[in-house]
């Protein structure tokens, strides 16, 4: 089975390998989560949600549920 | 003579500040219709 | 001659583009709203070199020409359309320096349009300390345009920046990449159907929903029917478009830009963990809003004492200098405490949207949105909510256009339907009154009780709001789309001039606003007070007379019984005294019963209205607070505000919806009567309950 950003941790880098963009709203991706683009979990909210991701460099918070239809690939730490 | 004009001013005042208080809640000028958002209708709501 | 050019100020939010206007405006500037529609709209005048002279519109905050809310679809429509009087004669896009990748995006939609397109660079002094470097003939060849470096911070380059728009004529209009290769044979099609258009126009109108001037709609109407893909499909070119358009920014920024990473300082990571951690980043936030309420209590009562002092002596030289006559009482009984009644708050007022501009200038708010949403979810409401609902304690208004950014159309209807229970700062003057009253003086852990029963207030309101959105949550039935995206900013010190200049225009904006109708109503409660029908007014003086003449009463006292015979059966005595049969059980006289029926206009107008009504007949050099506090009930004795009037009178306050125009805003925002109607009959009588059960409970 293939990681989605849910499944990051604190701390962990992935790349965006797929959005299902019926499940992804324009306004997303045009905030830089496409596709091949880095990105790493900062911080998670209270309750282990929204997730607070650093997505090329942009930082922004979207719900876990959301972050279900985001398919990444994980990298190891630097 | 003065009493006239005050009596004048005190109506003139009572009559501006009605016709304000009409003109702001009860006759309001009818505005260019624009779409308003509401229900799902996209408006910030994908 | 002076010639004036236009100029729109476009970018993302967050990007400093309202510091930048601030740069090129000053003082010169208003805030209104786009006709028919509740969007702010800021413009300004700035002086150019050459004496060219530049009117400046900082268009809203939006991250994409596709626009999702009504704030952004005002940025579509003005670059659309050539005929609108504001159409610019130069964009100029703002950027930040820290998010370039991202911002460009805008940038290369704006330049399709093919308008002479400026970039501005925004934040420039974060540069080394982000360790970054930009190239920038190279980015200006590549992005085709001329790029303006700037600090509004450090206040540099904004010189160069007006230089540039001056000189608008050397900007190239070229667009700066081929988005038509996404799907060729589509966009070929188009631009047969219709040469005389610009394709990315046109792709616009396909893909958004746009209101066009009349002019407009006839040429590019049929280009909405153009089509020939359904709906999921134009999703996924957009997306392609996208994704195209980050491509050749890549591209271009891969050369033009360059960041070392081991050069960066990172304050950002620090603050978050602290500002967003499970247990201190609620205890930060408590103790925050704690500080505030402390600070609207403590810190202003003193220019509020003063004021309240100023204004009663200026009633009463205003009695004493000018010829005895009608309009002579109005100025004294009903023009100048009116204004007094208004004039007081200020202060409060001030602090609150000082607080409020910090918080947003500095990027706490988002963090707060960010660790509020999970709970906020389980009460129906989303993170954003947080934003309105603190908003809400400055004015419902803005707040409920503030839900504008929920995603979720269930999320926002109900945020837009609790909102009104936040205690704004129109409810201020009436608890600060009351509380005042009936409030002991004394201090509990450093907190005096006043200041304690205001945040209890202001709790109420906040929990009164959650519960409601909770139950909301269960009756509704709304099917709708969760979901939440949310920028979370750099942290940044705020500017003393953004924070200074938006303080002043909101205050300005609810003196103004709120002080006119106060006034017109002051106006016609003192007529209503001072004339009356019938034997019993006309005659006062005889009646009184002679119902009084066994007791010999002094002079003095003798005035004070007819003024208060004549007031008793003024038209608004007669009025008053016709409801108070309704009021009378949660504790009130007839008195406080106009001031809450007058408070429908605007709850601030409580205070101004008894202030008006006590002091008709009166010239004594008293406070309003002093007047108050002599009242008496009429039928049980003793001081009419006692702790369980007060008590009543403050919870209704806190729960009664009372501003017309919160109503005609949520009308708007969710396009029906039946929300505002519901929240008018649902609110008004839970505040009656409420009232009768503590005054009963208590007295």
């Amino acid at each position: 089975m293939q990681d989605t950003l849910a499944h990051l941790k604190r701390g962990e880098k992935g790349i965006i390998t797929d959005v299902s963009s019926i499940h992804i709203p324009l306004k997303l991706l045009e905030m830089g989560c496409l596709p091949g683009n880095a990105v790493q979990l900062v911080q998670l909210a209270p309750f282990q949600d929204p997730m607070y991701l650093n997505i090329n460099g942009t930082h922004l918070a979207i719900r876990k549920e959301t972050a279900s239809h985001i398919l990444i690939e994980k990298t190891t730490h630097e | 003579m003065n009493t006239i004009i005050q009596n004048i001013l005190v109506f003139t005042a009572l009559i501006l500040a009605v016709m304000f208080i009409v003109k702001t809640y009860i006759w309001s000028p009818k505005k260019k219709k624009t779409k308003a958002c509401g229900g799902d209708d996209n408006c910030g709501c994908h | 001659m002076s010639k004036q050019i236009n100029v729109a100020l476009i970018g993302n939010p967050n990007t400093g583009k309202t510091s930048v206007f601030n740069a090129l405006t000053g003082l010169n500037q208003k805030v209104g709203n786009y006709p028919g529609i509740t969007v702010e709209k800021k413009e300004g005048i700035c002086k150019l070199p050459r004496g060219v002279k530049a009117h400046i519109i900082d268009l809203p905050g939006t991250y994409s020409l596709n626009a999702s809310s009504l704030d952004e679809n005002v940025v579509i429509e003005l670059l659309l359309n050539k005929n609108d009087k504001d159409f610019p004669d130069i964009a100029v896009v703002v950027s930040d320096v820290e998010n370039l990748k991202r911002n460009l995006l805008l940038f290369t939609q704006i330049k399709d349009l093919e308008i002479p397109t400026l970039l501005v660079i925004n934040m420039a002094d974060r540069m080394s300390y982000k360790g970054i470097s930009l190239d920038i003939d190279y980015l200006e060849e590549h992005l085709q345009t001329k790029i303006a470096l700037i600090s509004t911070r450090k206040n540099e380059g904004i010189n160069n920046l007006k230089n540039l728009i001056a000189n608008l004529k050397d900007l190239p209009i070229k667009p700066c990449l081929n988005a038509s290769e996404i799907d060729q044979d589509y966009f070929d099609n188009l631009r047969k159907a219709f040469p005389n258009q610009l394709l990315y126009k046109l792709w616009l109108v396909i893909t958004q929903d746009v209101n066009f001037g009349k002019t407009d709609r006839n040429e590019i109407g049929a280009v909405a029917n153009f089509k020939t893909k359904s709906k999921a499909d134009l999703k996924r070119l957009q997306q392609k478009e996208t994704i195209k358009r980050y491509q050749f920014i890549n591209n271009v920024l891969k050369k033009g830009q360059t960041i070392d990473i081991s050069q960066a300082k990172d304050l950002r990571t620090k603050l978050d963990r602290i500002l967003t951690h499970k247990v201190w980043g609620y205890t930060i936030f408590f103790v925050i809003l704690l500080t505030i309420f402390q600070a609207i209590y403590d810190w202003s009562s003193i220019p509020m004492d003063f004021i309240d002092t100023v204004f009663a002596s200026l009633s009463e030289w205003t009695k004493n200098m000018l010829p005895s006559g009608a309009f002579t009482n109005l100025l004294a009984e009903g023009i100048i405490p009116g204004l007094g009644g208004i004039v007081i708050f200020i202060p409060q007022i001030a602090f609150l949207f000082l607080f409020i501009a910090v918080l947003e200038e500095s990027g706490y708010m988002s963090r707060v949105v960010f660790l509020m949403d999970r709970v906020m979810r389980r009460f129906g409401l989303s993170g954003k909510s947080v934003v309105p609902l603190i908003s809400g304690t400055a004015c419902a208004i803005p707040a409920i256009m503030a839900t504008r950014n929920i995603e979720s159309w269930k999320e926002r209807l109900i945020t837009i339907l609790v909102t009104p229970f936040t205690t704004c700062s129109a409810r201020l003057p009436v608890y600060l009154i009351i509380i005042s009253l009936v409030i002991p003086e004394g201090r509990f852990l450093g907190l005096s009780y006043q200041a304690l029963t205001l945040m209890l207030l202001y709790l109420i309101g906040f929990g009164t709001a959650v519960i409601s959105a909770y139950i909301l949550n269960k009756i509704l039935k709304i099917k709708s789309k969760t979901f939440f995206v949310i920028e979370m900013p750099n942290y940044k010190l705020p500017m003393f001039k953004n924070v200074a200049l938006t303080v002043i225009e909101k205050t300005k904006s609810f003196v103004f606003g709120a002080g006119k109708i106060i006034l017109a109503i002051s106006i016609v409660l003192w007529f209503l007070a001072s004339y009356g029908p019938g034997e019993q007014f006309n005659n006062a003086e005889t009646i009184v007379k002679a119902e009084y003449a066994p007791q010999n009463l002094n002079e003095e006292d003798l005035k004070q019984k007819i003024a208060s015979h004549k007031l008793e059966h003024s038209f608004i005595g007669i009025t008053g005294r016709a409801i108070e049969p309704a009021i009378r059980p949660l504790g009130y006289d007839w008195k406080i019963g106009i001031a809450i029926v007058s408070s429908f206009a605007a709850r601030e107008v409580f205070v101004g209205t008894l202030a008006t009504i006590y002091s008709v007949g009166s010239d004594d050099e008293a406070t309003i607070k002093n007047r108050m506090a002599a009242e008496v009930n009429p039928i049980l004795g003793g001081p009419l505000f006692t702790f369980a009037s007060g008590i009543s009178l403050l919870l209704f306050y806190a729960f009664a919806m009372q501003c017309m125009s919160t109503l005609a805003i949520v009308k708007r925002e969710t396009n029906s009567w039946k929300w505002p109607v519901l929240q008018l009959v649902i609110m008004t009588a839970f505040a009656y309950i409420v009232a009768l059960i503590a005054f009963q409970f208590l007295k």
